[in-house]
């Protein structure tokens, strides 16, 4: 089940939204699609069904907390899980990503091992793997 | 600037010119100071003066990064060629068992030996390859990095040319237009809910803010019942 999830990679990077993806793949979640700011993601969130969102912070149009804050907002959305991977290493951002409610931080830079712990650490707590 | 402390070369003892380059440096620096108070600059030069060294701890940031992400990625594909050329090598020297002598080879364990090998090799290869991917994250790492430098950079280059346009001779004053008044630099709105982000932290170990390891995150997450 858990290796039929969909995935949206989210990051203004295409080198880093291609490695988050080839990772997943790797650890076996090969559903996957991108978006490179916020507003993409939110669109994409919107007119199509993913069960996981990993997002960068720091993004034009749209950053990961704004992002964060309209996926919670939004009745539809709000359940989807949103994991970031960022390279924001100050606390302050840390734990302002978890009181808007991110289920998990990850800093770049990352291993495959980190990734896939955080995964599917999230997917264990909410029941789907 | 007034002209009237020129005076020609040839009717200058060393005296005199010490004293007219003195009273230019002099005119000069003050003409400075009053355009940058009026420009309200005053300001932007003590931040700027803070923010280089960052720019520069910045720009060693970018070296060191890709410096390591060379080093590894090449570390790599050395690691991967040297199981390429086993396997390479292996598979020759199983062919040749294989059509000198196929029951022996199988009987021997020679094919059996050889497939164990091959996964085995593949294996670590698939590991440097994934590797390899993983060291492409310096570009997103150093673009971030560059984008603040250049937004500096930029900055200082605009305001500078301000400070070039108040700050010109007088003939050439004559022609131009006056300059826009320069607006107040207003910081970017910031709320709770959009810091201003500081992007990657170049020196983490000399900031107490930052965290400088994933295993940090996972404590501060864990504190707050995360």
């Amino acid at each position: 089940m858990a290796n039929e999830l969909k995935f949206l990679v989210v990051d203004d990077f295409s080198t880093m939204r291609r490695i988050v993806r080839n990772l997943l793949k790797e650890i076996g979640y090969s559903e996957a699609d991108e978006a490179e700011d916020g507003v993409i993601a939110l669109h994409k969130l919107r007119n199509s069904n993913f069960d996981f969102v990993v997002s960068d912070i720091n993004m034009p149009n749209m950053n990961g907390f704004q992002l964060l804050q309209e996926i919670k907002k939004d009745e539809k959305l709000k359940r989807i899980p949103v994991l970031m991977v960022t390279a924001e290493a100050r606390k302050e951002d840390i734990v302002l990503a978890a009181q808007q409610g991110a289920a998990g931080y990850i800093v770049k830079p990352f291993t495959k091992a980190t990734l896939e712990d955080k995964v599917n650490l999230i997917l264990t707590k909410l029941g789907l793997k | 600037m007034s002209d009237d402390t020129a005076t020609t070369p040839d009717t200058q003892t060393p005296g005199n010119l010490s004293h007219d380059v003195h009273q230019r440096i002099g005119v000069l620096t003050r003409q400075l100071h009053d355009s940058l108070n009026g420009l309200g600059l005053t300001e932007k030069v003590k931040t700027w003066a803070g923010e280089l060294p960052d720019a520069k701890s910045r720009l060693s940031y970018i070296a060191r990064l890709t410096g390591e992400a060379a080093e590894k990625v090449l570390n790599n594909v050395d690691q991967a060629k040297l199981h390429h050329d086993h396997i390479a090598k292996e598979t020759r020297r199983i062919g040749a068992l294989i059509v000198q002598d196929p029951v022996a080879a199988v009987a021997k364990g020679h094919v059996m030996n050889f497939i164990s090998d091959v996964e085995e090799a593949s294996q670590e290869i698939d590991k440097n390859l994934t590797d390899i991917m993983m060291a492409q994250d310096f570009h997103d790492l150093t673009g971030q990095v560059i984008a603040k430098v250049v937004g500096l950079a930029a900055s200082i280059e605009e305001q500078l040319i301000q400070l070039l346009i108040v700050t010109a001779p007088l003939d050439a004053a004559s022609n131009r237009i006056a300059p826009e008044p320069t607006p107040a630099v207003q910081p970017p709105v910031t709320t709770a809910l959009q810091p201003v982000l500081a992007g990657p932290a170049v020196n983490p170990e000399s900031n107490p803010d930052v965290v400088k390891s994933q295993s940090e995150v996972d404590d501060l997450l864990a504190s707050l019942g995360f």
